[in-house]
């Protein structure tokens, strides 16, 4: 067979090869992905679209996790500042029920009493940011404001609203415990139990049992609090715990992205340098063909 | 005729015959690098033997003409994959400028898609907070502008297609009219018995040039020829080139004509023309619909959750996006409105719920185009738009691969070796100074004859 004699093209061509087995090798070290188009590998670059946008979701997650817990622990410890006056109260309670005691000084003891309530009212007024932390979802204004016409002599003006924020994908936490819970509960009323109190001691008239059946009141509103306040260590525990498993599903989902975009720099690496090693080749050979040519042992082409 | 005279006679030829044989060696030598050249050689005979009594005696060498070595088989598997490989290139090249419009980053669909849902849950934990709201706002003009880029510029990717395909389809009736005048060129020599090898290596060089742009199929005797399209369109019949034309068309592009005025559009299947066609007309619609489905989608999913809830203000929720849909939509997409307070958070009314954020976030796992989710529906686009071209790349690499072992046999039957040129040099001398020598001897001869006469 006759041995086509341009080889030119054929080693242009295999130029083009290792050139393209190089440069792709190169592009893969230097960025250190396997997949930098959609063309190189379709299905991958798919399934990244789908890993980038779970990773930068785990990102939100944790920014919303710290934004939401500065207002959590705020409210946590808020609240936790409202346990020991109330529980003073109560002690005051049992003090005045004492029949010995007289009345100056229980109207001191009720005094005390008022300046607790007091107390109550800026703890459930607490704003953060500007917006008030007990007041449901109405928080644009002060959740309690004096008001003499109803039992106890402060009125909510909240709502019963919770708000829920996404934390995890597709699960979700309440943020909010609404004053109606905490302070203002059906039948556990802080405001007017401490009323009760502070005005059975300073009613003369007031037997022990009066003031006793008050400072129960103050009791069961205080067992309120308390049981509800348990919401906000609650649900920051539950958040460290998903900021945990967001950690960890990050690093999962990094480890997922590297498998299916990144490269494996030892196969990138190999693959560079039998590129490089094809290229010299091909270059050596054509080099030494063009050498030869009958042309050379011809000339000068003499006559006899 | 025998004796001397014979003699002289048959050198003589034999001298033509190797003057031919020189001149084909030279021309050879001076087409080494000419494309689509295929070598020549000279046809030698034996000149008819001269009968002296009882005896036969040679009659030298006959120069019968000169012959061109080629494969019209090859040429023909040759045009055929070179119509393939042109498909496959144009559909490449245009396609790759498509797939940059899908990056995986911050400028791309789907993270802009991803951001605005984020942007969403960070709303959520402060919901009348004005900066986050802006936010919201903001991520939704974003995503909006990733839609509408994307859309525009695939549209300029069919403009410029567009451009392309009015080009090639010149280049086209260039190329049959420059083939039809070598045809009458061809007639006249092909009347006269002469060689018309360098006629035909250049209408064979025009026929590979035209199958890189559109589908052919040749029927060659030889001399006389006709090409069509693959679907039976009229190209070039002997003489006759026949003129392929364009016009715009209510879709907006340009469709091609035959000579009769038939709309041969969608017949046409090869080429570079076949290639950019098939992205222009179906692989970048395919995408522009998926892309239109995908934003009329979310716009719809996003309005209506919005409309749910209560901005705060107050008011009930209007449109997020301006209401789009169907073709267009992701060229079209923008927020209705530029007010961060008419952002409709709140679900009960009050300025510090938010409830219906929950809804609106609830999109993203929402079936909005297809049947798929709006994250899936754009990353089926990346896939769409990688696999055509993965696809294209290996269609385009078989066929590189075919063309260059096709072009090698040709080569090897056609291409000119120096190495052999040489040699044909070498022994076409040697002939040449043998021929020389027997004139010489016969004209000593017929010179002693002479003398032997003359008596000197």
């Amino acid at each position: 067979m006759r041995i086509s004699p341009q080889i030119s093209e054929l080693v242009l061509t295999a130029l083009k090869t290792s050139d393209d087995a190089e440069q792709q090798a190169l592009v893969q070290l230097t960025t250190g992905r396997r997949v930098n188009v959609a063309s190189d590998d379709p299905a991958a670059a798919a399934l990244e679209v789908n890993l980038s946008s779970q990773m930068n979701n785990c990102d939100q997650f944790l920014r919303s996790i710290s934004s939401i817990s500065s207002e959590l622990q705020t409210a946590d410890s808020s609240l936790n500042s409202a346990v020991a006056p109330l529980q003073r109260a109560i002690s005051l309670g049992v003090e005045g029920a004492n029949g010995t005691l007289s009345q100056p000084d229980r109207a001191t003891l009720a005094q005390e009493v008022r300046g607790i309530s007091q107390q109550m009212l800026n703890v459930a007024n607490l704003s953060y940011n500007g917006t008030y932390v007990f007041a449901g979802t109405a928080n644009s204004q002060p959740p309690y404001v004096l008001d003499p016409t109803v039992p106890g002599g402060v009125r909510y003006q909240g709502n019963n609203g919770i708000n829920e924020v996404e934390v995890e994908d597709g699960q979700t936490v309440a943020v909010n415990q609404p004053g109606s819970q905490l302070f203002s509960a059906a039948g556990a009323n802080v405001f007017v139990a401490l009323d009760d109190l502070a005005t059975a001691l300073e009613n003369p008239g007031s037997t022990t049992g009066d003031i006793g059946d008050a400072t129960n009141e103050v009791r069961v509103a205080y067992d309120q609090l308390n049981s509800a306040r348990s919401f906000y260590g609650n649900t920051i525990n539950q958040l460290t715990s998903s900021q945990d498993f967001l950690n960890s599903e990050k690093l999962q989902l990094s480890s997922q992205q590297n498998s299916t975009v990144g490269v494996d720099i030892t196969t990138a690496a190999a693959n560079l340098s039998s590129a490089e090693a094809a290229r010299d080749a091909t270059v050596q050979a054509a080099a030494s063909l063009n050498n030869i040519s009958l042309m050379d042992y011809l000339s000068p082409l003499q006559t006899p | 005729m025998g004796g001397l005279v014979g003699s002289m006679w048959i050198a003589l030829n034999a001298l033509q015959a190797q003057e031919a044989g020189l001149q084909t060696a030279t021309n050879n030598i001076a087409n080494l690098n000419t494309p689509g050249y295929s070598r020549q050689r000279p046809v030698l005979e034996q000149a008819d033997p001269v009968l002296d009594g009882n005896i036969v005696l040679g009659g030298g060498v006959e120069l019968e003409g000169i012959e061109s070595l080629r494969s019209n088989l090859l040429d023909l598997q040759i045009s055929e994959e070179t119509q393939q490989q042109g498909n496959s290139q144009a559909f490449v090249n245009a396609m790759q400028q498509v797939q940059t419009l899908f990056p995986d980053d911050t400028t791309g669909i789907g993270q802009q898609i991803s951001a605005f849902f984020q942007s969403l849950n960070s709303l959520s934990t402060d919901p009348s907070n004005l900066t986050l709201r802006q936010g919201v706002l903001t991520s939704a003009g974003d995503m909006a502008s990733a839609f509408n880029n994307a859309a525009g510029q695939l549209t300029g990717v069919r403009q410029q297609l567009d451009n392309d395909v009015q080009q090639q389809v010149q280049e086209v009736n260039q190329l049959t009219q420059q083939i039809a005048s070598i045809n009458v060129k061809l007639a006249e020599f092909s009347s006269t018995g002469q060689d018309y090898g360098s006629f035909l290596d250049e209408r064979s060089q025009l026929i590979q040039q035209l199958s890189g742009i559109i589908d052919l199929s040749q029927i060659n005797d030889g001399t006389s020829l006709t090409l069509t399209t693959r679907q039976g369109t009229p190209l070039v019949v002997d003489a006759q080139a026949y003129t392929l034309s364009t016009a715009l068309d209510t879709d907006g592009v340009q469709h091609i004509y035959s000579s009769q005025g038939e709309d041969i559009t969608a017949k046409i299947s090869g080429g570079q023309l076949g290639g950019m066609l098939q992205v222009r007309d179906q692989a970048v619609p395919s995408l522009q619909s998926q892309l239109d489905s995908l934003a009329g989608g979310m716009v719809q999913a996003l309005n209506t959750a919005h409309q749910l809830g209560t901005d705060l203000n107050g008011n009930p929720g209007g449109d997020l996006f301006t209401p789009v849909t169907g073709q267009g939509a992701a060229a079209d997409m923008a927020v209705a409105f530029t007010d961060p307070q008419l952002l409709a958070a709140s679900s009960d009314g009050s300025s510090g719920s938010n409830g219906n954020l929950a809804n609106l976030s609830a999109v993203a796992n929402q079936a909005v185009s297809k049947g798929m989710t709006p994250a899936a529906a754009y990353a089926n686009v990346v896939f769409q738009a990688g696999m055509a071209i993965s696809n294209g790349n290996t269609e385009l690499n078989a066929s590189n691969a075919m063309l260059q072992q096709l072009q090698q046999q040709r080569s090897s039957i056609s291409g000119v070796s120096l190495d052999e040129e040489a040699s044909s040099l070498l022994l076409y001398q040697r002939a040449y100074q043998a021929a020389a020598e027997a004139i010489s001897t016969v004209n000593q001869m017929l010179q002693e004859a002479m003398t032997m006469g003359g008596g000197a």
